[in-house]
């Protein structure tokens, strides 16, 4: 490979433009002609049969045109599980549910009959809690799930209300404790919180004469939720067609059918008009999707030199009323919870468990931050325990090329130790040059993580290059702000010698773009970076091939630069791209390039014992690092700096990579101090606004630092791997380090509220 | 009930007929079709939807279209200077300022009206001018680097 002339380069985004004039359409602007508005009626009861439905009042309420409930929609879906109804059907499981729908004339219409809908409920015991709900004789949420259909690799257990156990396996852990010299088991647990995309949730549908349905929403995996689509309504995959509108942030919340449920319900008693449904704030935090609460107990083994021996960790995922994204949350969040570090025994029981609660499903980071809560705080007590640096300590364990990990695979291209250093150095860890202020006691912390992607998984793109020389690029990646748009752009760029400002993404549409498997799992630069490469290259290949023909010179000796084609030993003899294809396909020539990738080697983990020798096409590896102040009169934290070290094999845009790196880092901040979906006895969500969820403003950031490491891996383009989630995954982690390390006590709970500090400064001084 | 008003949009005197309760947000957006201004919360609390209103910045979730009559409303579509993108437009693209957008047209709108009062704002008043325009994607640290190169340029250029 050559000096790169656009890949490496922080290019401004292509997409900045339209988004700062406010001209960018996302889905909640979409406005279609015709079209009707939906609202939907929400459970008021965690757990209740449905006695009662009526909606006669609401039918002949002005205006309205259909009313439907669970009986005119009697579809089942689910991506591993099929256990989730478009509309209740007979019962609910959390309040929030969605149990009726009205389209009407407008939304307020709508929202008039929706209030006439009245229905009557026979309560049932509620769980609000994972351990809670898979106690013996708990009461089934699910009592169908055995008969439901699931994925092969679903694993169950016969505790109530588990829908999916993961198991990981490696030596002997009994053994591993007798070996050892100290033994630490500690519970730690994370609450519930919520992606807050500052776009609500909406989806527009519409099913035509033909029988064909149309669904206009901003998701990020097109191609999965239509086969999620087909498979409930019993259609083959041609006779649904998926637009995707601009989307407002996602965080993994837009996936799936959630809002897309009602509105397709809706539009087949619309008689052919579109249906547009809005989720307004307060429905987006409730009846879309949470990040799940984990409760994690871990327990390790060491030998008195500070080796790790045996690590044994039960984590129960609280799934919500469905399974979602449950059963692969629990798996890839699970697998990787021991920490990126060499244990030779090595037990771990992931258990995803249906509550009462609002729906758990895919959130950046997928299972990874929860588990780095418990294990790095748990490494730092370890090491304290041992009378070792922290540092040194995770040194003599970390992962590092060679090894193999404790689920069978052997590891390479880890970027993990330099990121160690590398964060540590900069936050300045063994050195204190700040004294306590009065009352201030300042503390430093750090975390790290490894996180895998889903594994195999397919990207397909094509790349169009016409006789003006613009290019168009088809690929199903979405942008959802990470900057995939200008990324494919680059690569597309590199490999085509044209510049940015002539290439474009076409606007995603399953009837048109080729497959993709989603836009998830920090796999687009990695996945579809490949496969726009390809696409551009074979591209590249036929206009050389005419070339050739044109110059009359060897296919090898063309080289591409600045919308170019032209000898390398005589760079005189040059003609523009577009010109080549118009001599030979005419003004309306194009050249179509295909590229297509999936890595080979990915293979699922057994789920007997958890082990693969490719889980992953490849890993995530990041350390972070805070320093804190912590007022011990009030018990509030406040965050001095953060660093954030990131492998990502090779930037493709370095300034996108540090700015995902930073975004990530504010979630984790909130995730750290003060998000928590409160869920009250009744199973009512009680802060579903931005007023009483709070997430961090301009005013709660402070000092960050972006490190990026660069360890390629021969397999991704140009080396690159992904970087969309690990930047909020070690990061409470790393602050609860840092606040142990300043008040010597350690909190095992998120968030780390004041109150929840004063409380533990309280326990600790009496 | 309807109520006729007659405001200066974007620069443009316009004459409407609307139900007194319709929110300026619905007003631009359903009514008028400007959908640059942003509904994230339709509670004041997220600031996607902030427009000037006779210069001052507000959520236009919160403002009843009956209160109207006489007022200059400026929304991001007239943020331009003709052509031209204005001085924070520029520094949100150059500097990173957007990703996923969506809170974008709310920011610049406050990033205006700040350096309208104030030209040299220092980190702290950035911080503060902002807080009440949540953004879950940026980290906000790419969002006030812009709003500083702005501030430099609109003192550089005298405006």
């Amino acid at each position: 490979m050559g000096e790169l002339a656009v890949v490496g380069k922080s290019v401004t985004r292509i997409d900045a433009e339209e988004k700062v004039t406010g001209q960018t359409v996302y889905g909640y602007d979409l406005v279609l002609p015709r079209m009707l508005y939906g609202k939907a009626l929400f459970s008021t009861r965690p757990h209740a049969i449905i006695k009662r439905i009526d909606t006669d009042r609401a039918r002949r309420y002005p205006g309205v045109h259909a009313v439907i409930t669970g009986a005119d929609a009697p579809w089942i879906h689910g991506e591993t599980i099929k256990d989730t109804p478009f509309l209740a059907q007979g019962k609910v499981r959390y309040v929030g549910e969605p149990i009726a729908a009205v389209a009407a004339v407008d939304e307020d219409t709508a929202q008039a009959a929706v209030a006439l809908i009245e229905v009557e409920y026979e309560d049932l015991p509620a769980y609000f809690s994972p351990e809670e709900a898979s106690q013996p004789g708990a009461v089934a949420i699910h009592e169908d799930y055995p008969k439901y259909h699931k994925a092969d690799f679903i694993v169950t257990n016969p505790l109530p209300n588990v829908c999916e156990h993961f198991k990981l396996r490696t030596g002997d852990v009994e053994q591993g404790f007798r070996k050892s010299d100290i033994i630490l088991e500690q519970r730690y647990r994370v609450p519930t919180i919520q992606h807050a995309a500052m776009e609500p949730h909406s989806a527009h549908a519409m099913v035509d004469d033909s029988g064909k349905l149309t669904v206009w929403v901003p998701n990020d995996a097109p191609f999965r939720v239509r086969t999620e689509t087909a498979e409930a309504l019993g259609l083959p995959p041609e006779k649904i067609r998926y637009i995707n509108p601009y989307q407002g942030g996602g965080f993994g919340s837009k996936g799936g059918l959630k809002v897309e449920r009602i509105a397709i319900a809706l539009a087949y008693h619309t008689k052919g008009r579109p249906v547009r449904v809005k989720f307004n704030r307060q429905e987006t935090f409730v009846s879309t999707a949470t990040r799940h609460g984990a409760i994690v107990r871990i327990k390790s083994g060491v030998k008195s030199d500070g080796a790790l021996v045996a690590r044994e960790i039960t984590i129960y995922w609280d799934a919500g009323a469905y399974s979602e994204k449950s059963p692969t949350v629990c798996i890839r969040g699970s697998l990787p919870s021991p920490g990126p570090y060499r244990i030779p025994h090595v037990k771990v029981d992931g258990y995803a468990v249906y509550t009462n609660k609002p729906v758990a499903g895919a959130f950046r980071g997928y299972g990874i931050p929860q588990g780095a809560w418990a294990c790095e705080q748990h490494m730092d007590d370890l090491a304290k325990r041992l009378r070792m640096d922290p540092l040194e300590f995770r040194l003599k364990n970390i992962f590092v090329d060679g090894d193999i990990a404790y689920w069978g695979e052997e590891l390479h291209n880890v970027g993990l130790k330099e990121t160690l250093l590398k964060a540590t150095d900069a936050i300045g860890w063994g050195k204190t040059e700040r004294l306590d202020p009065k009352a201030f006691k300042i503390g430093k912390g750090f975390a790290c993580i490894a996180k895998p992607t889903r594994t195999p998984t397919t990207s397909n793109a094509s790349v169009l290059v016409n006789s003006q020389g613009k290019v168009t690029i088809l690929a199903g990646t979405v942008e959802i702000g990470q900057g995939c748009s200008t990324m494919l752009s680059q690569v597309a760029a590199e490999e085509l010698g044209i510049p940015l400002e002539n290439i474009r993404m076409h606007p995603l549409d399953t009837d048109v773009i080729p497959f993709d498997s989603s836009t998830t799992s920090s796999r687009s630069t990695f996945h579809m970076g490949n496969a726009v490469r390809h696409a551009a290259i074979h591209a590249r290949e036929q206009i050389a091939e005419m070339t050739s023909g044109i110059l009359e010179a060897p296919v090898e000796e063309l080289r591409f630069s600045n919308a170019q084609v032209f000898l390398e030993r005589d760079p005189g003899r040059a003609l523009a791209i577009g010109d080549v294809i118009r001599k030979q396909l005419g003004l309306e020539g194009i050249i179509r390039g295909n590229g297509s990738y999936t890595y080979e080697l990915g293979k699922d983990v057994d789920p007997q014992t958890g082990h693969s020798d490719h889980a992953s096409a490849f890993y995530m590896y990041a350390t972070q690092a805070a320093e804190v102040a912590v007022d011990e009169e009030t018990g509030r934290v406040r965050l001095l700096r953060v660093v954030a070290a990131h492998d990502v094999g090779k930037a493709i845009n370095p300034l996108n990579c540090v700015a995902q790196v930073e975004g990530g880092l504010a979630m984790g901040i909130g995730a750290a101090l003060h998000e928590e979906l409160v869920v009250d006895d009744k199973g009512k969500v009680r802060n579903s606004s931005f007023l009483d969820y709070h997430l961090v403003t301009s005013l709660d950031m402070p000092e960050m630092k972006t490190i990026i490491v660069e360890c390629p891996t021969p397999d991704g383009p140009y080396g690159a791997k992904g970087l969309g989630e690990p930047g909020l995954a070690p990061t409470p982690a790393a602050i609860g380090n840092a606040v142990a390390d300043a008040l010597g006590i350690r909190i095992y709970d998120l968030p780390l509220t004041p109150e929840r500090i004063y409380w533990a400064i309280q326990a600790a001084t009496d | 009930m309807h109520t006729k008003i007659q405001i200066r949009l974007n620069g443009k005197i316009q004459t409407l007929t609307v139900p007194p309760f319709r929110l300026l947000l619905d007003l631009l957006r359903d009514e008028i079709g400007l959908t640059g201004t942003k509904e994230g919360c339709g509670t004041g609390d997220c600031g996607a939807c902030t427009v000037l209103l006779n210069g001052k910045p507000v959520n236009s979730c919160l403002v009843l279209s009956g209160e109207l009559d006489g007022a200059d409303i400026l929304t991001i579509e007239g943020l331009k200077i003709g052509p031209h993108l204005h001085p924070v437009q520029q520094a949100f693209v150059q500097e990173g300022g957007a990703q996923c957008g969506y809170c974008t047209p709310g920011m610049l709108m406050m990033t205006k009206a700040l350096l309208e009062e104030n030209v040299n704002p220092t980190e702290e008043e950035i911080r503060f001018a902002l807080s009440g325009n949540l953004c879950r994607c940026t980290g906000y640290a790419k969002i006030i680097q812009a709003v500083q190169i702005a501030a430099a340029e609109l003192r550089k250029s005298g405006k």
